[in-house]
């Protein structure tokens, strides 16, 4: 049988359609080569980027690592330099935090007080240091400095506050200081202490007050000569004088009172700064201790026709204070208001205790001619006399309320005043009753 | 020795300043005093008594006891008015310690302190020693310290 031929029609149509679709086939395979040779070179170029952006930020990283290290490196050294400067300030110096524990000291404060800083770290600065007032408070006070400080205030000893300093071994010096809270973002973080030995200048500050002291006291010695044959003269015990021979050794009699008067109250100011001040308190009914100033100013307030009123609370209980003291306080106060009011005006001295019955509140008020507001905040300093007065009046001192205030502040009160110039002005004493 | 007035009293005077102790001196006479002066401890208890009631020849002797002419004079002293700085080492004071030294009479005496020092603690010293009063120089009228003197030797003794 012969081989049938098998005939298989492929038209050429079918043959190019296959072959197309092939083509087609092929053309889409190499569409997605193509499309992933792209995305694979996309994210080649992705990574390049990112390799590139990673390069710089490790060189950012090394220039900030530079950066660090060099800032770490200046801080550093400007801590050591703080420290050197710390450490070498020439004033005792110490921090302590808000309890008083202390934090550091410098090596002026080892050399000043005996103690290192080793031994008393963490220690109490009140414990360590405590200031002795050596003036008429007695006792430390270190305690309530502190309290203050942490409440925000600062506190400043001078050569006049007289506190001393006490060593490790318990021997003390005289003091300069001052202390001020140290604010951390607004806050009292804790306190720096600076202060230095004033021995020296105790030494000729004492020197100075004790030539006053002297000259006072041989001052007087001349000056009870004239005043005791002026007495005898001017009470005939020589014979009798002709009125104007009277009157004009009655100018030197008056004169004399007046120098008394001066050298009086330079030796009390001269004693004041020595410390030697001393305060002797007992029981004194106040009400009549006014009554006493009163009636040796009497004379004075009469002459001018100044009209006069005491007026006291019945409630005055009998105080502790040294009647001595207390007597030149009203006395100063008294005959400041009786020489600058003008004839006819007023003077009212009132005595009274405050609301809470703790304290006693002397005021003295007159109507005369007031202190200048551009030099009320100087009227307790030593030797000042405001303007207005000194045109008026040449025999003030500017040492009486110098001497009020001294007082008053080392008997633990107060003393202040309202004045309008050309209207008058009161004076306001307090005390409280129990610390004197 | 007696008392040429027996009504007058005598005052002994110890002030180191001649031209006060003057002053002192005639204001007392004036007012009806006898008056003893001296400038010094020492000379109070007898090296010279400057008085026309001493001797003018005085024995010196610093024992008030041994010393029978000035104990005399002494004994007819009824008050001392007494400064507290005086010529010499030493001062009121000491004169003080050893006038009462003496007992009796010399113990009671009354005393007026009249000095120009106003140290706190030495007026405190002079009151606790037992003197009669202690007066500021400057601030006193030798009229008023005569006036105390006199109501003090006035007063009846208790």
């Amino acid at each position: 049988m012969p081989k049938k031929k098998l005939e298989i029609q492929i038209s050429n149509d079918d043959i190019r359609a296959a072959l197309l679709n092939m083509l087609e086939d092929h053309k889409s395979d190499a569409h997605t080569i193509v499309q992933s040779r792209k995305a694979v070179l996309n994210v080649l170029k992705d990574l390049e980027e990112s390799n590139t952006k990673l390069v710089q930020a490790v060189a950012k990283l090394k220039a900030s690592e530079e950066d660090i290290s060099r800032t770490l490196s200046l801080t550093q050294e400007q801590n050591a330099l703080n420290e050197a400067i710390l450490e070498s300030i020439g004033d005792g110096l110490a921090v302590a935090d808000k309890e008083g524990k202390i934090m550091y000291v410098n090596a002026e404060f080892e050399r000043l007080t005996g103690w290192q800083f080793a031994e008393i770290l963490g220690k109490n600065i009140s414990d360590i240091l405590p200031a002795e007032n050596t003036g008429l408070y007695g006792a430390s006070k270190t305690k309530d400095i502190l309290t203050d400080i942490i409440n925000g205030k600062s506190f400043t000893a001078s050569i006049d506050s007289n506190l001393h300093t006490v060593r490790k071994d318990k021997s003390s010096f005289p003091a300069s200081s001052i202390i001020t809270p140290i604010y951390l973002h607004g806050e009292v973080a804790g306190l720096v202490k600076t202060f230095h030995d004033i021995t020296k200048e105790k030494d000729i500050d004492k020197a100075k007050t004790e030539f006053v002291s002297l000259a006072s006291h041989q001052l007087r010695t001349p000056l009870s000569a004239i005043n005791w044959y002026t007495e005898m003269l001017l009470s005939g015990d020589v014979g009798q004088m002709n009125p104007e021979q009277e009157k004009y050794l009655t100018e030197v009699y008056k004169g004399n009172q007046r120098m008394i008067h001066l050298v009086n109250a330079l030796l009390n100011v001269s004693r004041m700064s020595l410390g030697t001040f001393v305060l002797e308190p007992e029981k004194t009914d106040i009400g009549t201790l006014v009554q006493t100033v009163v009636s040796e100013q009497r004379a004075e307030i009469d002459k001018k026709d100044i009209l006069f009123s005491l007026t006291s609370d019945a409630k005055i209980p009998y105080i502790s204070t040294d009647p001595k003291l207390m007597h030149m306080v009203i006395e100063n106060l008294l005959s400041n208001a009786i020489k600058y009011t003008p004839n006819n005006g007023k003077i009212e001295i009132d005595l009274s205790m405050d609301s809470s019955n703790t304290k006693f509140v002397l005021r003295v008020t007159d109507t005369g001619y007031g202190i200048p507001e551009n030099q009320q905040d100087q009227i307790f300093n030593k030797l000042f006399r405001a303007d207005n007065v000194r045109e008026k009046d040449t025999e003030g001192t500017g040492l009486g309320l110098y001497i009020v205030k001294a007082i008053i502040d080392n008997s633990g009160g107060s003393v202040g005043f309202e004045s309008k110039e050309n209207v008058g002005t009161t004076f306001k004493v307090i005390i409280p009753l129990r610390t004197l | 020795m007696k008392k040429e007035d027996t009504q007058k009293k005598t005052i002994l005077v110890i002030e180191d300043e001649l031209p006060l102790q003057e002053a002192i001196k005639m204001k007392l006479g004036l007012c009806g005093f006898s008056v003893l002066t001296s400038r010094s401890v020492e000379n109070a208890f007898g090296v010279t008594f400057n008085s026309d009631l001493v001797p003018e020849n005085p024995i010196h002797e610093n024992s008030i006891k041994s010393a029978l002419a000035y104990l005399e004079i002494l004994e007819n002293i009824d008050a001392i008015w007494l400064d507290h700085n005086l010529i010499g080492k030493e001062d009121g004071l000491d004169f003080i310690v050893k006038f009462k030294a003496n007992g009796g009479k010399y113990a009671t005496l009354p005393i007026f302190v009249v000095s120009n020092s106003e140290n706190t603690e030495l007026i405190k010293t002079y009151a606790e020693i037992g003197v009669t009063h202690y007066y500021l120089k400057a601030e006193h009228k030798l009229a008023d310290i005569i006036s105390d003197i006199k109501k003090t030797l006035d007063a009846p003794l208790v």
